[in-house]
């Protein structure tokens, strides 16, 4: 089911390779309703998944023996999220993509493989095999960026292959070096999660695997202060670029601390909980001090992202179950907003060339839908109650206050942050009287208005109802905390649990 | 009467044979250049055919035996894994090379015929090389392979860029088939052998009390063998022979060059003189780390292509290298086919933009290539990424399989190697740019059958061994159970 999963979307790329290039008005087209297949599927898989802990709907098949490699995959209540957002971003990347025009059929495949690619990370229970993808998907998205990107795009798709290539670069040696561990260990090579998870490390090989693979992953998230190239590539990449990076490459790097770093190096994690954790608060902070100031508003969303995914890190590394579980609800929220916030941007900025704040002004009288969309998700973002964003950060902040209590207060000053910047920039944007061409801003389409739709759908139903997730998030975040406690030394301090709270299934 | 066994050399006669054959057919009929390139690629794959039918053939009479190994002509000529593979490598990347050479020798017009006889000579040379027990006819076989190529870099003579890529090459060449044959005489002095499993032998029942005579010869092989898979610091002719020999033919020289020279390193040194590895290990891994260091980073400021790829070379011999430094065999083998069928295939596009005989192939000719052959612009695009190890081709398997192989005993060198690993990316993504991102503008590059066909099969094997790495990994490693 997910061998079927991953390979979708490279079949529907094929399918895509196969219509004859100079078919412009084909390819889009094509590519939405291809890219429906894989995310029926995810559905079909959500709508089957059990809220208990464990991998489920395992795929297991040797890839090459000797080496100990496998296609091992495997789906939890950490991936599952992920997996059917990625399902749900590419059809409405793909469909906000009108505004390319040349090599639309290679921008169609890229699109397609770099899903392929996405899936497979998420699904994948095997290092060799998550670094395969891993690496694998930076290609599409180098060439998304470098061809159909905006005036800078080759310097930021430089950057971001270059950085993203350093990090996992180490994380490849950790994974050589774990794997010779094995062997030595046990004299059967094998890269698979699970076996990996029970290595005897001393305590220094330990932190130095784990800082590799935290190197790796923050580079991607991006935690402070390696984040340089996001700014760059999200606002040089074409919206459904920006959009895909946002909504779902960046949650590659919160997804691999929580997957690997947490499993594969409990110990370390824990020594590593203040370190991780002020770096994620002074991403917050920063991220959010620097949109203020951003003259661009796709910069300025860019940026939110820095600050957003920096509560995310903070509640993987606080380590209570309230703090995990809205790390992964947290991880879908930012793809959900941002993407969609992503996507208004381009819709303005298809209409008046132009993503500078100060050229923008009352665009709430010419195109009130728009207006309507962006600010209902810029409440999101910030985090109304009611909303998906306060979910996950109201439970960030109250899992980290039991065990990093001075960093969740200062956290908690980056929502106040989110709240200027955003209601400040949407004051500019759309406030006032319009001039010249803002003036005569056409408003959304329905087909925009159905792009945005299901973001907004969902926005609602997380924010009203988040236990649709939250039951099935939280098996799979117990059982890494049962994992953490049962390794090291560490307790989760009361009323840090789920059961100190209330006891599942009944609260 | 020693003992001799034809059948263990026919390949290599084969070849020679058929270089003959080229010559004489030339002579009588004066036909085409293609249909003496047809006539080649005919010889080419009957050897192939001697080669399978002598594994079949060897594994069958080694059977009863459970030394791996068929010795033969009086111990100086062996058949084993490791031959075979190398020699089934050597033919494979010579077909390549005579199809991505074609352009080349229709230019040449009469001069064809050497040209393609002295293409299959080197891959005889190189065959013999790897084949050999006996340091004396490893050096035979070597400089049989090097004066070939000599001869091939200043194939279109006219050119100043071609001669002096000969000249160049032949002399430090020579130096270093000096350094070679000392290096073995010295290693004869110190143990009394020429053959390479008695040195092993030898080795390993007795104590030397003066080994350091075997020292200086081990270093002294070192750079001779160093010289000819272009490692640092004995890399400097490669870029000017890279840029200056004809496009056509660099990719064959380079990869055939590489594949000969590793499997002779690590016949010598692994199989050999194993018993030495603590003394020779740290002094092959500081050339490695110095090729990796050298070969990446100053490829950065290139703007010629192929000095690139000739500084990329530099790189990858250090990569290559890790693979013996572990002392194992089998990470090694597969990354030097590997990289040598991306290399003959990367420089088939060359020819294809530069011309088969051009000697300089500037960065700027590339400008806009996905449009003005947008075939060639993906093959190359691949090609590249898979020498800069991207998953899912055969550069990243090559790479994981050297480093793990390495990681036990030097894991410095991992750490090394990944991160010049990013700095080649640097500039194969500079490639990438250029072809996809830069100029819109462009006269279409037509590419002839042939090289298309090049540049295919190595994408194709690339991405076949990338995807699937048990369709040569389990080569390798059945090879070795002979």
């Amino acid at each position: 089911m997910l061998t079927a999963l991953v390979l979708m979307p490279v079949v529907a790329a094929l399918v895509v390779l196969a219509v004859p290039r100079k078919r412009h008005e084909i390819h889009l087209p094509l590519g939405v309703v291809l890219s429906l297949a894989p995310l029926g599927l995810a559905a079909y898989l959500f709508w089957q998944f059990e809220p208990v802990a464990g991998m489920q709907f395992v795929v297991d098949v040797p890839w090459y023996e000797p080496w100990g490699i496998g296609w091992r995959l495997g789906m939890d209540g950490i991936s599952m999220p992920m997996v059917v957002l990625t399902a749900l971003l590419v059809p409405i990347a793909l469909g906000a993509s009108t505004a390319i025009t040349k090599r639309t059929r290679e921008f169609v495949v890229l699109t397609l493989l770099l899903e392929a690619g996405m899936l497979g990370a998420f699904v994948a229970t095997d290092l060799f095999l998550f670094f395969v993808f891993f690496e694998a998907m930076l290609i599409p998205m180098y060439f998304i960026i470098g061809v159909w990107g905006s005036d800078r795009r080759i310097y930021a798709a430089f950057k971001f292959f270059v950085y993203t290539f350093f990090g996992s670069a180490l994380m490849l040696a950790s994974i050589i070096a774990m794997a010779v561990i094995h062997s030595s260990q046990t004299g059967a090579a094998s890269f698979a999660l699970s076996d990996l998870a029970n290595l005897d490390l001393t305590m220094g090989a330990e932190r130095l695997l784990f800082a590799a693979f935290a190197i790796a992953f923050a580079v991607k998230v991006p935690i402070f202060p390696l984040h340089t190239w996001l700014p760059d590539a999200h606002t040089e990449a074409p919206t459904a670029g920006s959009v895909l990076l946002a909504g779902v490459l960046l949650k590659l790097g919160t997804y691999g601390l929580m997957r690997f770093n947490l499993t594969l190096f409990p110990q370390a994690s824990v020594d590593a909980v203040w370190i991780m954790g002020a770096l994620a608060v002074i991403g917050v902070i920063y991220g959010a001090v620097v949109a203020i100031v951003q003259p661009d508003l796709k910069r300025l969303v860019a940026y939110s992202s820095v600050s957003h995914l920096g509560f995310i890190v903070l509640g993987i590394f606080a380590l209570t179950s309230a703090s995990l579980q809205g790390a992964v609800i947290q991880n879908v929220n930012h793809g959900l907003t941002t993407g969609a916030l992503f996507l208004l941007v381009g819709m303005i900025y298809d209409r008046r060339h132009t993503k500078a704040i100060a050229e923008l002004g009352g665009l709430q009288k010419s195109g009130p839908m728009l207006a309507g969309f962006f600010l209902f998700m810029t409440f999101a973002s910030i985090g109304l109650p009611g909303l998906n964003g306060f979910v996950g950060e109201f439970l960030v902040v109250i899992g980290s206050f039991p065990t990093l209590p001075s960093l969740a207060v200062l956290a908690a000053i980056g929502v106040i942050l989110a709240a200027v910047y955003l209601l400040w920039a949407y004051q500019r944007v759309f406030h006032g009287i319009p001039e010249g061409e803002n003036a005569t801003f056409p408003d959304l389409t329905p087909r925009e208005i159905a792009l945005l739709a299901p973001l907004v759908a969902l926005v609602l139903l997380i924010g009203l109802y988040p236990n649709i997730l939250l039951d099935r998030i939280a098996p799979s975040t117990e059982a890494v905390l049962d994992q953490v406690q049962a390794v090291t030394d560490y307790e989760v301090p009361y009323p840090g649990r789920l059961v100190d709270v209330f006891i599942p299934g009944e609260g | 009467m020693p003992e001799i066994n034809w059948l263990a050399i026919f390949p290599e006669l084969t070849l020679a044979l058929g270089a003959a054959a080229v010559l004489l057919v030339e002579v009588q009929w004066k036909p085409r250049a293609s249909t003496l390139g047809w006539l080649a690629g005919w010889i080419v794959l009957l050897a192939a055919v001697f080669t399978v039918f002598q594994w079949v053939w060897a594994g069958d009479q080694l059977a009863a035996e459970s030394t791996g190994r068929l010795v033969t002509f009086s111990g100086m000529f062996l058949v084993d894994g490791m031959a075979v593979y190398g020699r089934l490598a050597l033919l494979g990347i010579l077909g390549l090379g005579l199809a991505g050479a074609h352009g080349l020798y229709e230019a040449l017009g009469r001069r064809a015929a050497e040209a393609i006889a002295i293409t299959l000579l080197a891959a005889a040379g190189f065959s013999i090389m790897l084949s050999s027990n006996n340091l004396v006819l490893t050096f035979l076989g070597l400089e049989v392979g090097s004066i070939a190529l000599y001869v091939l870099a200043g194939l279109t003579r006219e050119r100043k860029g071609s001669d002096e890529a000969a000249l160049k090459y032949f002399l430090l060449g020579s130096f270093a088939s000096a350094m070679f044959v000392y290096g073995a005489a010295l290693l004869y002095a110190g143990t009394g052998q020429f053959e390479i499993l008695a040195i092993r032998d030898h080795l390993a029942a007795v104590i030397v009390a003066r080994p350091a005579v075997i020292f200086i010869g081990l270093g002294l092989m070192l750079v001779g063998l160093g010289f000819k898979v272009s490692a640092a610091p004995f890399h400097t002719w490669a870029p000017d022979v890279y840029q200056g020999a004809p496009a056509g033919i660099v990719g064959y020289m380079a990869a055939i060059a590489k594949i000969g020279g590793f499997i002779t390193l690590a016949r010598i040194f692994v199989t050999g003189v194993i018993e030495y590895h603590a003394t020779w290990a740290p002094v092959m891994a500081a050339i490695a780390a110095l090729s990796m260091l050298i070969g990446s980073v100053v490829a950065l400021v290139q703007t010629d292509v192929r000095r690139m790829l000739a500084y990329s070379g530099i790189a990858h011999a250090g990569f290559a290298m890790t693979g013996i430094i572990g002392g194992e065999i089998e990470g090694v083998l597969f990354y030097v086919v590997a990289y040598a069928v991306q290399l003959i295939g990367g420089f088939a596009v060359i020819t294809a933009v530069s011309g088969p005989e051009g000697s300089a192939s500037d960065l700027s000719e590339y400008r806009g290539l996905w449009r003005r052959n947008p075939g060639l612009a993906a093959g190359f695009a691949l090609l590249l990424f898979g020498m800069a190890g991207i998953p899912l081709t055969s550069g990243f398997i090559a790479k994981f399989g050297v480093f793990s192989d390495v990681w036990a005993t030097q894991p410095w060198l991992v750490i090394l190697g990944v991160l010049t690993s990013v700095v080649t990316l640097a500039f194969y993504l500079r490639i990438t740019v250029i072809m996809y991102m830069e100029g819109e503008e462009g006269d279409p590059i037509p590419a002839r059958a042939s090289t298309r066909w090049v540049v295919w099969i190595a994408v194709g094997l690339t991405i076949l061994w990338g995807v699937i790495p048990g369709t040569l990994l389990s080569f390798v490693a059945d090879a070795f159970a002979l």
